[in-house]
């Protein structure tokens, strides 16, 4: 099933690449070997692999692969994937330190409950560890806490 | 100067205290990459390759270079040293080059003799590393001066050889494996077109102006995949860890294995010399080999210790023939090469013949700190393998977000950016999903790698032809490439049709 949504999404990204090849500007550079051969070319690959594909999968049948004999985690998976998302998307509003700790404690409890002090040892020590290493140590540079703090 | 100067320097290089500090911790980490099960050689070194840059970021561009890639390919053969710790403690491979280890590896620490096992491997890798040293030092030399005669002609269809013979071998479908390069080739054309200056599917952002970050998609794919998917499947770790037992290896067992190493060793770098082979095929080949050449076959499988010793070599081996088409030609032939190469390009340091003159601090930096990394390895691994094998322990319940957490920090610290971030977690999704349904990673990456390398030198050779495409033709050594690539995608076709089983290189 996955290969033929997959397919699918190929093949639209290869006439897409192709159709939005067409747009590049020609620069002064070669006169016929411009910036948008090398992407059309492939994108004329690309959609003739996904055809193919389409017809491979055609072609094998769906062989009901149910060989997996666990069921798959989507819940501890979508909980991490969303607090990842949050961490990312805020890591530079609430920095480093907290945005890590407060990651690292969440999905340590999402994957197994319980723990609680040992959890909060080890996301206090990685993400100030590291936040401590980077900064004071190897001088780099990262947000370390919310402004408004005014920590540094 | 003759190849034992640039040694010397070579080692004048290695031997520098930071340069010494940077293969240990490289060797370190690679092996406790190699023990946990969950990361491989590959997102090992790519989560490596920020905090390396960090770590480096007070020296010279140049020694910053030699440093970076000294530590980065110590994770790489560190890891293959670690790989056969789990496959004989746990009977899990903690990398996939070691899966053939499990056979006769866990059978022995089964009977007790993990300790045997375990430092039979370590000789064995020692004794396979120094080998495909040696061998990529004879070779250094004459492949680039062949090499440097090579016009842009001549480079597109090598590399374009070099991406057949990943896509043909990767996977268990060539199509997919097909459309894997290609998608890796398309994404390396967003951004800032190198040649003209012009941006090429940008619309208007100027994030994207910058071409989409190899170190991000990279991470993204290996790293967070592969967490992604422990997640999903729940594999925790959940095994009986065998005893380590006495280390040291009896005469006998030394006897035993010399010849098997020695075989190993020779047979995985031709293995790993080849693109697109790797070490895993070439631990198989090891162990068919040993199988056939034993004098009592029925042995296999039931703890002999042939089937450790020569699979191990030949892994390690291969590690070290990788380096040599990686060095001398610019072309990585897998994943991990593909990963290794574009942390050289981050550095400004073009992998290739020329790599020999411009940089010659950093190849034979490199190939030096190699010997001493080497070294390294088996000192630790003797006394300490009782200490590796506590690794195994570590609950993935603190790893798994921990591996989110340092991908996080890793792209970020080079990156700033908030874009490359959710560029992270979305390859991160893509990578676990690819994976699942057998599309492989490892050929998108070296697309991603080499596209805008084999682009350069198509416009250049066309440009020099007036666009006439028959350059690449009628110049017989770029002629020979194209055909040993098409033989290479069309070989295996016509063997399936045939209904023979083909091996396939599943190193993603």
């Amino acid at each position: 099933m996955f290969d033929r949504y997959a397919s699918i999404v190929f093949l639209l990204i290869g006439v897409l690449f192709v159709w939005q090849s067409q747009s590049i500007g020609t620069s002064s550079y070669g006169s016929n070997v411009g910036p948008d051969i090398f992407p059309m070319g492939l994108g004329v690959v690309m959609i003739l692999l996904s055809i193919r594909l389409f017809y491979e999968v055609l072609k094998t049948k769906t062989s009901a692969s149910s060989e997996e004999d666990t069921k798959p985690d989507y819940k501890r998976f979508l909980l991490i994937l969303a607090a990842s998302l949050i961490y990312a998307y805020f890591l530079e509003d609430i920095g480093y330190v907290i945005g890590t700790f407060l990651f690292l404690l969440f999905s340590f409890q999402v994957i197994e409950r319980g723990k609680w002090l040992v959890s909060i040892i080890i996301s206090a020590a990685f993400s100030y560890g590291v936040y401590y290493l980077f900064v004071q140590i190897l001088e780099g540079s990262l947000p370390g806490f919310p402004s408004f703090m005014n920590l540094g | 100067m003759d190849v034992l100067n640039f040694l010397a320097d070579g080692f004048a290089t290695a031997l520098q205290w930071n340069n010494i500090l940077f293969a240990f911790i490289g060797v370190v980490i690679g092996t406790a990459v190699g023990v946990l099960p969950g990361i491989g050689p590959m997102s090992g070194v790519a989560l490596l390759i920020p905090v390396t840059a960090s770590m480096t970021s007070g020296q010279d561009p140049a020694s910053a270079a030699t440093s970076a890639i000294i530590l980065l390919a110590g994770v790489y053969y560190g890891a293959m040293y670690g790989g056969s710790t789990t496959s004989i403690l746990l009977n899990t491979p903690g990398e996939s080059s070691s899966v053939v280890t499990t056979l006769d590896g866990y059978q022995m620490a089964k009977q007790g003799r993990a300790g045997a096992a375990l430092s039979i491997a370590a000789i064995g890798s020692f004794a396979a590393g120094i080998f495909s040293l040696v061998a990529l030092i004879a070779l250094a030399q004459p492949l680039s001066d062949l090499a440097i005669k090579f016009g842009p002609a001549e480079y597109t269809s090598l590399m374009l050889l070099g991406l057949a013979a990943v896509s043909g071998l990767a996977g268990k479908s060539m199509t997919k494996a097909l459309i894997m390069t290609v998608m890796g080739l398309l994404l390396a054309t967003i951004g800032m077109d190198n040649v003209s200056g012009v941006a090429r599917f940008t619309y208007g952002f100027p994030i994207l102006y910058g071409g989409l970050e190899f170190l991000t998609i990279a991470v993204g794919l290996f790293a967070l995949g592969e967490v992604f998917k422990t997640i999903i499947n729940r594999e925790y770790a959940t095994g009986e860890i065998a005893k380590v037992g006495r280390v040291l290896p009896t005469k006998q067992d030394m006897k035993t294995s010399a010849a098997p190493i020695a075989r190993g060793s020779i047979l995985g770098f031709f293995v790993g010399v080849l693109p697109g082979a790797g070490a895993t095929l070439a631990s198989f080949f090891s162990y068919i080999m040993e199988k056939k050449i034993s004098k009592n076959p029925g042995k296999f499988g039931k703890g002999a210790i042939e089937g450790v010793a020569g699979p191990e070599s030949a892994n390690n081996a291969a590690s070290g023939g990788a380096m040599v088409p990686l060095l001398t030609l610019g072309i990585p032939g897998s994943g991990t090469t593909a990963i290794l190469m574009g942390a050289l390009i981050m550095y400004n340091v073009q992998p290739g013949p020329l790599l020999f003159e411009d940089h010659p601090d950093v190849a034979w930096g490199l190939i030096a700190s190699m010997f001493i990394g080497n070294l390294m390895l088996l000192l630790l691994n003797m006394p300490l393998v009782k200490v590796f094998a506590k690794i195994i322990e570590t609950p993935p319940k603190y790893l798994l977000p921990i591996i989110v957490a340092i991908s996080v920090f890793g792209v970020y610290a080079v990156q700033y950016t908030t874009f490359d971030l959710l560029l992270l977690i979305g390859c991160g999704i893509a990578g676990y999903f690819l994976a699942k349904n057998d599309y492989p990673l490892a050929p998108l990456v070296l697309g991603l790698v080499l596209g805008p390398m084999i682009e350069n030198n198509m416009r250049r050779a066309l440009t020099g032809s007036n666009g006439d495409f028959s350059v690449f033709l009628t110049k017989p050594l770029s002629l020979t490439f194209l055909v040993v690539a098409a033989l290479w995608l069309i070989v295996p076709i016509l063997l399936k049709m045939r209904g023979k089983k083909v091996v396939i290189n599943e190193e993603v």
